[in-house]
């Protein structure tokens, strides 16, 4: 089992007794900080940010205990305040737990055993509401995502579909079959376009919300599949491919993530190539040694402007509007490679070509 | 003596949608001229170096809102800059496959955009946008 860091208590308390006695108490299952004025406590509270508990006397000179946990509430948050009183501050004590200043109360003298429930209860408050508060971040960042995701899904779903429906209202009125094939051509890029932003939405899920499946890695197989699938789909006869792999140890990794990164840059690629080039090339490069793969896809395509390139990563950005993209493909492929801890690079020059360097480490 | 018929621009990233554009403006027969153009940038650079001062007729531009490089809004942005005697030539209209609430405060933003349209474009909506102009 991982050994875990004590949990940092701080006792506030003008009475240096009481103080030594609490630490001496509690110190050994717990970091204890103590803290003879509400300066000292502050102190501590700047230097650690991970205090979980504080429990401080309500009769101080200068200070009561419910006037310090009111001062210090909106500052330091995150701590769940207790208080050590007896029974005379009864009244205050009632009025502070309820303005929720005061999470509990332990009467004065305490009994360990008091000290110690009261410590378990707080420490399980706190850990709930740290859990809540990243789950409220997760949250924030999903909704936000969703928002976003839901217009350019509505708008990237329903495009193809209405771009097949007016050529199909057109056609009506076309006697030329020569310029009915056309369109009919038009509208399998359009059914492919929409199949291919579904297939990238699948990915997506699949990536955000998918386990990690580490198994041994056949780099070659890979490439073998890949070329495969993209003499398939894409014409890519006039497209010269150069894959070299040299795989020199056993590699582990998540299949499904390092396919998605390969099948990604590789139609990339193929698709942003200059039309006019005679001799469109297609290298990768994948090296597997000392505890990592280096995979290396370059491109003598239309290349990235370098206004753009900062922006290729992010989801829905597309920076050509030679081929129509999803804006979803390298918005998964750094996914992928941030889920495998991984790192990818880009080198682009417009009208030169692309080249992406992907660096993943043996599992 | 009737005006002649308006000049069209179609500005979309998609080539399907300015194929079909063309092909329906064609089949109203009230076109004086039909381009297309699959980059906004492409199409700015075109209308820039456009004859100022007044045109045989005006030039209806379709524009579609959402591409990449320049969008319709940036476009729309960038043409709002022109001289006023180039400007005056071109009549613009948006198209979309769907809106958002933003984009739709966006457009009131724009006094130059005449009309939104919902996608894809139809005979009744070509009749339209040459009655508008």
């Amino acid at each position: 089992m991982e050994k875990q860091e004590k949990i940092k208590i701080l006792y506030v308390d003008d009475e240096i007794n009481n103080l030594t006695g609490f630490k001496a108490s509690f110190r050994m299952s717990y970091n204890i900080m103590i803290a003879v004025n509400a300066t000292d406590a502050m102190e501590h509270l700047n230097s650690h940010p991970d205090i979980r508990v504080i429990f401080c006397d309500q009769r101080m000179p200068g200070k009561t205990g419910v006037q310090f946990f009111e001062e210090i509430r909106s500052r330091y948050p995150k701590p769940i305040r207790i208080l050590l009183t007896g029974y005379a501050d009864i009244e205050s004590v009632i009025d502070s737990i309820n303005l929720g200043n005061v999470f509990r109360y332990v009467k004065k003298p305490w009994k360990d055993a008091d000290i110690l429930g009261a410590i378990n209860e707080a420490n399980k408050f706190y850990v709930s509401n740290s859990l809540l508060a990243v789950k409220n971040e997760e949250l924030q960042k999903a909704y936000n995502e969703l928002d976003k995701f839901s217009y350019s899904v509505t708008h990237d779903m329903r495009g193809p579909l209405l771009s097949i429906l007016g050529a199909i209202e057109a056609a009506q009125h076309i006697e030329d079959i020569s310029e009915i094939r056309k369109m009919l051509l038009m509208m399998k890029d359009s059914v492919r376009n929409l199949d291919d932003f579904i297939k990238s939405v699948h990915d997506y899920y699949n990536l955000n919300r998918g386990e990690l499946e580490i198994k041994e890695i056949d780099f070659n197989e890979i490439v073998k599949e890949q070329t495969r699938i993209f003499n398939f789909t894409y014409l890519v006869s006039d497209v010269e491919f150069k894959p070299s792999i040299e795989q020199k140890e056993t590699f582990r990794g998540d299949e499904v993530s390092i396919k998605l990164i390969l099948n990604n840059l590789l139609s990339n690629a193929f698709k942003y190539q200059k039309r006019d080039n005679k001799e469109k090339l297609v290298e990768l490069k994948i090296l597997v040694e000392n505890g990592k793969a280096v995979i290396e896809i370059t491109d003598n395509g239309v290349g990235i402007d370098k206004n753009y390139v900062g922006d290729i990563f992010n989801m829905f950005f597309r920076a050509s509007s030679q081929e129509v993209g999803s804006g979803f493909g390298l918005y998964n492929v750094k996914a992928a490679v941030t889920k495998l801890n991984g790192k990818i690079t880009v080198d682009s020059e417009i009208n030169k070509g692309t080249s992406f360097k992907v660096t993943i480490q043996n599992k | 003596m009737s005006a002649p018929f308006p000049h069209f621009i179609i500005i979309d990233d998609s080539q399907l949608d300015c194929f079909i554009g063309e092909k329906i403006i064609q089949n109203t027969g009230t076109y004086s001229s039909i381009k297309t153009y699959t980059q906004a940038t492409d199409a700015y650079e075109h209308i820039k170096n456009s004859a100022p001062g007044p045109a045989d007729a005006m030039t209806i531009i379709v524009l579609d809102i959402q591409m990449p490089v320049m969008n319709g809004f940036q476009f729309v942005e960038a043409f709002e800059l022109l001289p006023e005697d180039i400007r005056s030539n071109y009549a613009i209209f948006m198209f979309s496959s769907s809106i958002n609430e933003s984009d739709k405060n966006r457009l009131e933003n724009h006094p130059c955009i005449r009309k939104f349209y919902g996608k894809p474009i139809s005979k009744e909506i070509v009749s339209s946008l040459v009655n508008a102009v």
